[in-house]
């Protein structure tokens, strides 16, 4: 994940927006609680938007205390609190996903670039280790999405379709893990697939160029024309998906902030994405 | 049984036409034409008849003078096709069942000489289901391609036109899932326009 679930903030309510920076600062509490303060550096708007949506999948979210801010002792900060696991996941999440980027980044770039990643390594891959004594699962989805993802890269003629589906697949299976039924579960599935879709989809757009100049892979180098469009249907009906299955789920606690993400932010994200292309 | 008012979201004390209106977002949401070849067609569907049935239960009570509390379903929207003719019964079954894999399988060993529109567009199918969407889109295409007369193809690939345009641009996407055209729900508030008018005239 790679932080482009954020939030439309002119379009969310004030208390909407006290709410989401709370949940933000308490993932990054739990982030140095469970790992160290360094750790709170790789604290990102996506594994928050997880955190909240098992907060609010949980009902978990118990309120809101005021404290001061670690980096800011002049800061009042406020911290969402909650009674499940929730934060404690999306915090082990950050960790994981934030070792295995690492890992292929270190295979992807070049000497000095890797060394200097290779400095950092024995320290995320002991965040890791901890995290995935803990939650196993979360994991099994990473390392399996990494694996897979350079399966496909390496398959002749790899599509669209192919590329994104380690991303989808590891998504929806941490999403549907948290199901309490069969219904919702199958309704996480398809929403986790739909979110990965994009979130994998999205990246790639962006790198596009960049990979143009390495000769790196990118599933829409195959395309020489009309890119920008490709582009923007394959995102919109990633989203589409999700969003038709995010109906049918009922979310009450921040609901409004889950809303806006899905319909505005997302959306918007994309449309930047799109704009900076210059055909 | 849920409270029908709770199912539609609105307060025991709410006008007629705000419990219309709460019904009429709901039917579009839940609208099964919008999850017709979706795995998730069935939590639609059980959802659609939940509102249904709460909108009949208001309606109900409300004729009553509140006293009522029984619970009819006066049907709504109904979803579901009849294949029973199709060649690919046992692949229609597998996709229904969310045994992608073993669709797959059957259809894979089919000769590629002899692949019928109706091949094509369950192919699609399969590739749907996965979340495949570039994949799937591309054999609805073909299925409509060679038989263009077929409404099941047909909406199939509207389907996923539908999707293809979500809500993009920022500040005017409030109405994300926009039903173009006349849907039920569009003719009957024609008709009760137009009964209105009738009264008016006599």
């Amino acid at each position: 994940m790679f932080g482009y679930i954020k939030v439309e903030k002119g379009e969310l309510l004030v208390r909407e927006y006290e709410a989401y920076k709370s949940v933000y600062c308490g993932l990054c509490r739990q982030l140095g609680r469970d790992y160290s303060i360094l750790s709170r550096f790789i604290l990102s708007y996506d594994c928050t938007f997880y955190g909240m949506i098992l907060m609010s999948l949980n009902r978990s979210c118990t309120g809101f205390e005021s404290k001061c801010c670690r980096f800011n002792p002049l800061k009042k900060c406020n911290y969402c609190k909650t009674q499940s696991d929730s934060l404690s996941k999306a915090a082990a999440l950050s960790v994981i996903s934030a070792y295995y980027k690492l890992v292929d980044d270190i295979n992807d770039s070049k000497f000095v670039k890797k060394i200097a990643y290779k400095l950092i390594k024995p320290l995320f891959s002991r965040w890791q280790k901890k995290a995935a004594k803990r939650y196993p699962e979360i994991d099994l989805a990473l390392s399996t999405m990494l694996k897979e993802q350079i399966e496909a890269e390496n398959y002749p003629e790899c599509s669209i379709d192919r590329a994104s589906d380690p991303t989808a697949k590891m998504l929806s299976t941490l999403l549907e893990n948290e199901g309490k039924d069969d219904t919702e579960k199958r309704i996480l599935h398809q929403m986790g697939y739909g979110l990965g879709r994009w979130i994998y989809l999205i990246d790639a757009a962006d790198d596009l160029e960049k990979d143009k100049k390495n000769k790196n892979f990118n599933p829409f180098n195959s395309y020489t024309e009309n890119i920008k469009e490709v582009i923007n249907t394959n995102l919109s009906a990633s989203l589409g998906l999700a969003f038709d299955a995010y109906e049918l789920l009922e979310l009450v606690d921040f609901k409004g902030i889950i809303d806006n993400i899905i319909l505005k932010g997302l959306p918007i994200t994309q449309k930047q994405v799109l704009d900076k292309r210059k055909d | 049984m849920k409270n029908p008012y709770e199912v539609l979201g609105v307060s025991p004390n709410a006008t007629e036409s705000e419990i219309k209106t709460a019904y009429r977002n709901l039917a579009k949401k839940y609208h099964p034409d919008k999850y017709t070849n979706s795995p998730l067609a069935d939590v639609a569907e059980e959802k659609m008849k939940e509102v249904n049935e709460a909108y009949d239960a208001i309606m109900e009570m409300r004729k009553n003078g509140g006293n009522s509390n029984s619970y009819g379903n006066s049907g709504g929207y109904t979803s579901g096709y009849n294949n029973s003719s199709s060649a690919y019964y046992n692949v229609r079954v597998y996709i229904q069942q969310n045994r992608v894999q073993e669709a797959e399988q059957i259809l894979d060993a089919v000769d590629p000489n002899t692949r019928s529109a109706e091949w094509y567009f369950l192919r699609g199918m399969c590739y749907f289901r996965r979340g495949w969407q570039s994949e799937a889109f591309s054999y609805f295409q073909r299925a409509c391609q060679m038989d263009p007369s077929n409404m099941e193809y047909r909406q199939a690939l509207n389907n996923m036109s539908r999707q293809q345009s979500y809500g993009y641009g920022g500040y005017n996407t409030t109405q994300v899932n926009t039903n173009s055209g006349c849907d039920a729900c569009d003719i009957c508030t024609g008709l009760m326009c137009i009964n209105c008018l009738c009264n008016c005239c006599r």
